[in-house]
């Protein structure tokens, strides 16, 4: 399962440079927007079919409850947590390391945001930290479940919600479905005001 | 629409949500290969972003962790 991801992931990346080198044979906006959100959409509407279809999650959805915000705050507290060690570690700027993990995967945010809070060359790092988490979770989590059965909802962070949410459901089961939809929606919500507040911090 | 169906025969939603998984990642990739923008920052800040994603991956692991052992999530 997980080759033909990568394999996919990595040709849909050849293709998609060779055809914005190439004067774009088939419009760029086709497949990144109308392809992306319309196979985004049936997969919802399968998974959310699975899920009502089986009983076992349904109840433990009603089991598990409001314990479900938990996730989200866990995986921010964890994301600035890790952005201040990172940064401490790397020697630059803790403000601009926190700022941009906080943007927790959702890259087209976090990158102009980052930009305009930081400037450019920080920018580049919002950019590049979220879109390697992203990358990252769709490519390991059939290895990072054995970790916990939560763990790859924390690794998506924001993309929980959309990209990285069929392969988390695949992986943990259709039971994580509600959690992981709900944690990325969550740190989606959180994401603006957490890389606004950190940004407000002195420096 | 499941949940009114919970009843009927199982279908392998499995091999349906494989396809269609497949083709979203590569209209992911497609996105991601024709942006430049973003193909150009990768390779300037490339290894402090590795530190930091692990760092922040790694830490928000921890916490989930922490959390479903301390409130009992299954």
């Amino acid at each position: 399962m997980i080759k033909y991801i990568v394999a996919a992931l990595f040709v849909g990346g050849i293709v998609g440079y060779l055809n914005s080198n190439w004067g774009s044979i088939v419009a760029g906006g086709f497949v990144s927007d109308y392809v992306f959100n319309a196979s985004l959409l049936l997969l919802l509407f399968v998974m959310g079919v699975a899920f009502g279809m089986d009983k076992e999650s349904i109840a433990k959805m009603r089991r598990v409850g409001f314990k479900i915000l938990l996730f989200p705050f866990a995986v921010a507290l964890g994301s600035v947590l890790g952005g201040l060690v990172g940064g401490l570690i790397l020697g630059i700027d803790v403000t601009a390391s926190m700022a941009v993990s906080a943007g927790y995967g959702w890259y087209t945010l976090a990158g102009p945001l980052t930009i305009q809070l930081f400037g450019a060359k920080w920018g580049a790092l919002g950019f590049t930290v979220n879109f390697l988490r992203e990358l990252l979770t769709i490519v390991t989590v059939s290895l990072v479940v054995k970790l916990d059965k939560y763990a790859p909802i924390a690794l998506g962070g924001a993309t929980s919600m959309d990209t990285t949410l069929p392969v988390i459901v695949r992986y943990c089961g259709s039971d994580t479905l509600i959690t992981a939809f709900s944690s990325g929606f969550t740190l989606s919500l959180m994401a603006p005001f957490s890389i606004a507040a950190i940004a407000m911090l002195p420096r | 629409m499941g949940y009114l169906l919970r009843n009927r025969r199982r279908v392998n939603f499995n091999r349906v949500t494989f396809g269609i998984i497949i083709v979203l990642i590569f209209s992911l990739g497609f996105s991601i290969g024709s942006n430049s923008e973003l193909l150009n920052s990768l390779p300037s800040v490339g290894l402090g972003a590795v530190v930091i994603l692990l760092f922040a991956v790694a830490f928000s692991v921890l916490l989930v962790k922490i959390i479903r052992r301390l409130v009992k999530i299954e």
